[in-house]
Formats: structure tokens, C-alpha cells, sequence
């Protein structure tokens, strides 16, 4: 049987990369510093900023998102009437691609997390998951937001062609309430992608729920006709038609709460308690 | 503060496997402490018990006097490297640095020093994770962990994918990290990794402490092994002084006993001794290679 020798300790006698100097860990304080002050908010939200863009997928995402409002400004552009080319036409064509791409951004914040196992990082740094979480919701919120904004921006410019080049009505009209409208319906559906993919935890499974399930709720509301009364409720996409267009009354302000009640709250508060209690690997 | 990490009888069940079983210890200022066992023994699970990351059955985990997830920048006082390979494929070796250094509210400069620390080129910090070896992750792991210059450094498995010289290079910076007074855990499942750069060692297996110790008591408190003209004697004669004594499968004798009463005995007996020494932390070896066999059979659970 061999002994198991006492090595003596360990001289860096010959070291073989950079030897670790006084330099790197004189900083080390004693141990009866005074703890550091916590993580400001706005510090994780500039960070979780950060995580959206500094991948491929979320770059791609978002030049996507652009390219796509750019391709869809374009079509209104060549394809519509002439007298049909006001800014409300555009803006309504912005909207369609948005609303499929923009909830990408807050299913991939949350889900990326998961799927190449960062939350490990992630959640050492900062053990209050919960503000990690809200840091990605108003990450995901500013995102949109500039991509909303972008997308009036090429919408403008697409009207502005459009007297130009085809003789277009031009009408700049875009009520107040158009306009919140539209930016207050493309912000839930970043929420919603949000509230996905806390509570399914895997972009694929998400990105097809989010999809997938609230259009075969709609379908099976207007194929049903005793379900119509429901589906004003809790058809989200229905909810926000008055929205979008401006004309937003009592009754549909209500329909819209109780729809995103379900679709957007619901989603957020169940994921997020499943996110709080989940093991981390 | 006396004791950087505690842990009170700890335990975490998943349905009926207990992964980590009522396992107790504290770690003191200036101190490496090898957290030893075979793959699937704990030491992980127990690990991420002690950064929040895991919640516990029961029982309680602290440090720095406070549970992790109640430590308000946790990256400033605890350097944690729990999988090197947890890090988005996509992002640069760089970039996973300057995201630490963001949320823990340090400047740039100390993303360059600590990759000139771990000796990762800055031709090797521009490329994506992807591309890294798992040498080279352990090594950004590495300087993430140090990033926040922290009091307590908790390591899973940080030799794994290293090469002889990177792991010579840990131990020394390990042990620099140590003699500044800083805190150090870090597990492994070979007992050579650790035993040279570990001032305290924490033997685990199927959850449970089998051992704990510093090194000079685990390694001189295991024992003697002797040897005689006629061996099955002297283990006869041991046995009979009331000495635990067996043949080990090398064909020494093996005894609890000291060597001076391995001695006495022997000579009480008229038997002529071939071999005589302290085990030398032998039977810690041995134990140790016991929980790897014995676990690596009922194949072990992550």
C-alpha cells in the first residue's frame, strides 16, 4: 500500500501564468468591512437592458423587428389606394408585425435565463428575484417602447413618401387617443411575452403558447355563439380592437381590464411565484 | 466575525432521496476548506443551498453572518463559481465580465485585471463562450467570482477541465486568497486536488459528513499500519489487547491502534515486526475511496 504523502505547501516555484500578486488581491478588505450598499433598480434595469442586446438572438430580434416595419411601411406604401395613404393607414400596418415580434423581447428576457442557465449567475448577484424580474419587465417596457417609436418614425416618413410619390390623401390626423391606444396595446403584448415566459420557463413552449393559445381561444369564441358574450372578456386581442382604433368607451375600457387580467396579470403573478420558488441548476 | 460560512444541520429532500442530510459545519477567517466527495455525494446541492439558489428541507445556512439571499450586494463580500459552464454561449469571455462588474457597481478597469489575472488574452476575451474550453470558462469563472474582491469565495468543482499547470495556479491563488484573510470552500471529488491547498477537509458521501477535520488531524489520526513475520498473528494478538485490527487487501495490517501500542502488543507476543508507521492518512484515502466505489456503483445522482 502507498503512503499518502503530505505535500509541502504549494510554492509558486514555477508559475506558469500570471502568479497571483500582491497587486490583484491587496484589495481584499478585512472582514469587518461594512456590508456595500444593495443594487440600485435602475442599475438592474440598465443591465437587464444590456442582456437583451448583447446576444445575437436578441440583436437579431430587433433588427428584425425593424426590417420588418420598414418592409411592412413599404407594401402600405406601393399597394395601397392613393387616397387611402394617411398616417392612421400606416400606423395601423406597423402595428400587425409588431404585435406578433414585440412580446419575443420579453419571452426571450425571461426564458434566456433558463434555457443557456445564466439565472445561476443571475440570481447570486442578485438574490431578490423579484426585482430581477420587474428589472426585465421595464427593460422589455423601454425596448418597446423604442420600437413603437421607431415605428412611427418610418410611418411618418412612409406618409411623407406617399404625397411624394403617389399623390396620397397625406392626412397627418392620429388622435391622441389613436396614438396612447396603440402604444398602451403593443406594451401589453411585450407584458404578455413577459408573463409567458415566466410561467412556462422555455422560449419554444412559450413562444408557441403565446401564439398558439389565445387565438384558438378567440376562434373557438366566434365559432360558438354562446361564448361571444364571454370573449368580449376574455378575448384579449377583441379588447384591444377599440384601443388600437382610438374609440375606447366604459364598457370596453372594462373588457380590456378583465382580458389582460387574464392574458397579462394572470400569466406575471403565477410565473413569477413559480420563478421565486424554483431551484435554481 | 468568527465564522464566515455556518451550516446547521442542513438538509434537502427530493421526495424520498435525501441529497444533503443534516451536515453541520462553520469555516473561519483566513481558511481553505476542501468540501470532498464523489459526484452526486451533495456537495453541489449544498452549495447552492448556501447562495439561495436552492431552498432547504430544513435547517439553515449563513454567511457573513446573515442567509445569502439577505446580503445586499451578495457579489461584494461572496465570490461564487458554482457551474463554469452556466454562461449564455453567446456573449464574449468580456462581456460576461463587464455584465458582473455592472451589477455589483464596479468600474471597467477591474474586468481588465482580472482577466490579466486568470490569464485570459484579450484576443481570447473577445470570443464568444461558445468557442471556450472548459479550462477557459473555469477561468472567467474564476475571475468572476473574484471580481466583486470578495471576503468568502465558494467554488463547486473549480479544477474540473484544468490543466496540471492551471491547477497549480489555483492552488496558489487560492492560498494567496487565503493568507489575506479571505474565506474559501471549494469541493471536489479527488481527494489529491484538495489536499494539498486545504487547511480544513469536509468528507461527504450520500449526503451525510463522513469526516471533517483540519488536514493534520484527518491525515495523522487515521491509524498505524504494521506488518509481522507471521501476520495473521499479530492481527490475532491485536484483537485479543482489544485493538481493532484487519488485513487490508494490500496485505498489511491495518489497526486503529497507535503505532506505539501496535508495538507493545507486538512484543507481548514475541512477534517480529517487517513494518510499523502511522497510516498517513492512508485510511483517509482509503475511506475516500470507499465513498467513490460504493456511490459510483449505485451510480450517482446529480
Amino acid at each position: 500500500m502507498t503512503t499518502t504523502t503530505v505535500h509541502p505547501p504549494d510554492q509558486p516555484t514555477n508559475p506558469p501564468l500570471d502568479p497571483v500578486s500582491d497587486r490583484d488581491l491587496a484589495r481584499t478588505p478585512a472582514p469587518s468591512a461594512p456590508p456595500p450598499p444593495g443594487i440600485p433598480f435602475a442599475r438592474l434595469i440598465a443591465v437587464e437592458l444590456r442582456k437583451m442586446l448583447d446576444t445575437r438572438s436578441g440583436r437579431w430580434l430587433l433588427i428584425a423587428i425593424g426590417v420588418v416595419t420598414i418592409v411592412v411601411v413599404g407594401f402600405v406604401l406601393f399597394a395601397s389606394r392613393p387616397q387611402d395613404l394617411t398616417l392612421s393607414t400606416f400606423v395601423t400596418g406597423t402595428a400587425t408585425p409588431q404585435t406578433l415580434l414585440l412580446p419575443l423581447l420579453g419571452v426571450l428576457a425571461v426564458t434566456s435565463e433558463w434555457g443557456q442557465r445564466t439565472a445561476l449567475v443571475t440570481f447570486t448577484l442578485e438574490p431578490r428575484r423579484l426585482r430581477v424580474m420587474l428589472a426585465k419587465l421595464v427593460g422589455s417596457i423601454v425596448l418597446g417602447t423604442v420600437a413603437i417609436g421607431f415605428a412611427f418614425l418610418i410611418a411618418t416618413i412612409g406618409n411623407g413618401l406617399g404625397i411624394l410619390l403617389r399623390n396620397g390623401d397625406g392626412s397627418w390626423a392620429l388622435g391622441a387617443a389613436s396614438i396612447g391606444g396603440v402604444v398602451l396595446s403593443q406594451l401589453l403584448w411585450v407584458a404578455q411575452g413577459i408573463g409567458f415566459g415566466l410561467l412556462f420557463g422555455s422560449t419554444a413552449v412559450a413562444i408557441v403558447s403565446y401564439l398558439t393559445l389565445p387565438t384558438a381561444w378567440a376562434i373557438v369564441g366566434s365559432m360558438v355563439t354562446s361564448l361571444s358574450t364571454v370573449s368580449q372578456w376574455l378575448d384579449l386581442s377583441r379588447a384591444i380592437e377599440p384601443l388600437v382604433a382610438g374609440q375606447m368607451t366604459g364598457i370596453s375600457w372594462a373588457h380590456l381590464g378583465v382580458a389582460a387580467g387574464l392574458w397579462v396579470i394572470l400569466p406575471i403573478l403565477v410565473g413569477s411565484w413559480r420563478m421565486m420558488r424554483r431551484e435554481v441548476k | 466575525m468568527d465564522h464566515m460560512i455556518t451550516v446547521q444541520n442542513l438538509t434537502k429532500r427530493y421526495g424520498s432521496f435525501t441529497a444533503v442530510d443534516d451536515i453541520s459545519f462553520t469555516l473561519s477567517p483566513g481558511t481553505v476548506t476542501g468540501f470532498l466527495g464523489p459526484n452526486g455525494a451533495g456537495k453541489s446541492t449544498a452549495m447552492r443551498i448556501m447562495t439561495g439558489l436552492t431552498p432547504p428541507t430544513s435547517g439553515t445556512a449563513t454567511i457573513l453572518g446573515k442567509p445569502y439571499a439577505e446580503l445586499p450586494n451578495p457579489g461584494r463580500q461572496v465570490g461564487v463559481l458554482l457551474d463554469a459552464s452556466a454562461q449564455h454561449a453567446g456573449r464574449t469571455g468580456r462581456e460576461v465580465l463587464a455584465l458582473g462588474a455592472m451589477v455589483m457597481g464596479l468600474g471597467k478597469d477591474r474586468v481588465d485585471e482580472m482577466l490579466d489575472l486568470v490569464g485570459l488574452t484579450p484576443d481570447e476575451a473577445r470570443r464568444r463562450l461558445g468557442h471556450y474550453s472548459l479550462g477557459m470558462r473555469q477561468r472567467l469563472g474564476i475571475a468572476h467570482a473574484l471580481l466583486g474582491d470578495p471576503e468568502v469565495l465558494v467554488l463547486d468543482e473549480p479544477a474540473n477541465g484544468l490543466d496540471p499547470q492551471g491547477i497549480h495556479w489555483m492552488r496558489g491563488l487560492l492560498k494567496g486568497f487565503a493568507e489575506q484573510g479571505g474565506t474559501v470552500l471549494l469541493s471536489s471529488h479527488l481527494l489529491h486536488e484538495v489536499e494539498v491547498v486545504a487547511d480544513q477537509l469536509i468528507l461527504i458521501g450520500r449526503g451525510r459528513i463522513v469526516r471533517q477535520g483540519s488536514k493534520a488531524e484527518l491525515l495523522a489520526g487515521s491509524g498505524t499500519t504494521a506488518n509481522a513475520l507471521d501476520r495473521d498473528a499479530l492481527v490475532m494478538a491485536l484483537q485479543h489487547a482489544g485493538l481493532a485490527a484487519d488485513v487490508t487487501p494490500s496485505g498489511s495490517v491495518r489497526s486503529s491502534a497507535t503505532t506505539e501500542e501496535v508495538g507493545r502488543t507486538a512484543l507481548d507476543a514475541g512477534l517480529v515486526l517487517t513494518e510499523l508507521r502511522g497510516a498517513d492518512g492512508a485510511g483517509l484515502e482509503e475511506m475516500f475511496l470507499q465513498l467513490t466505489s460504493s456511490d459510483s456503483r449505485e451510480g450517482a445522482v446529480a
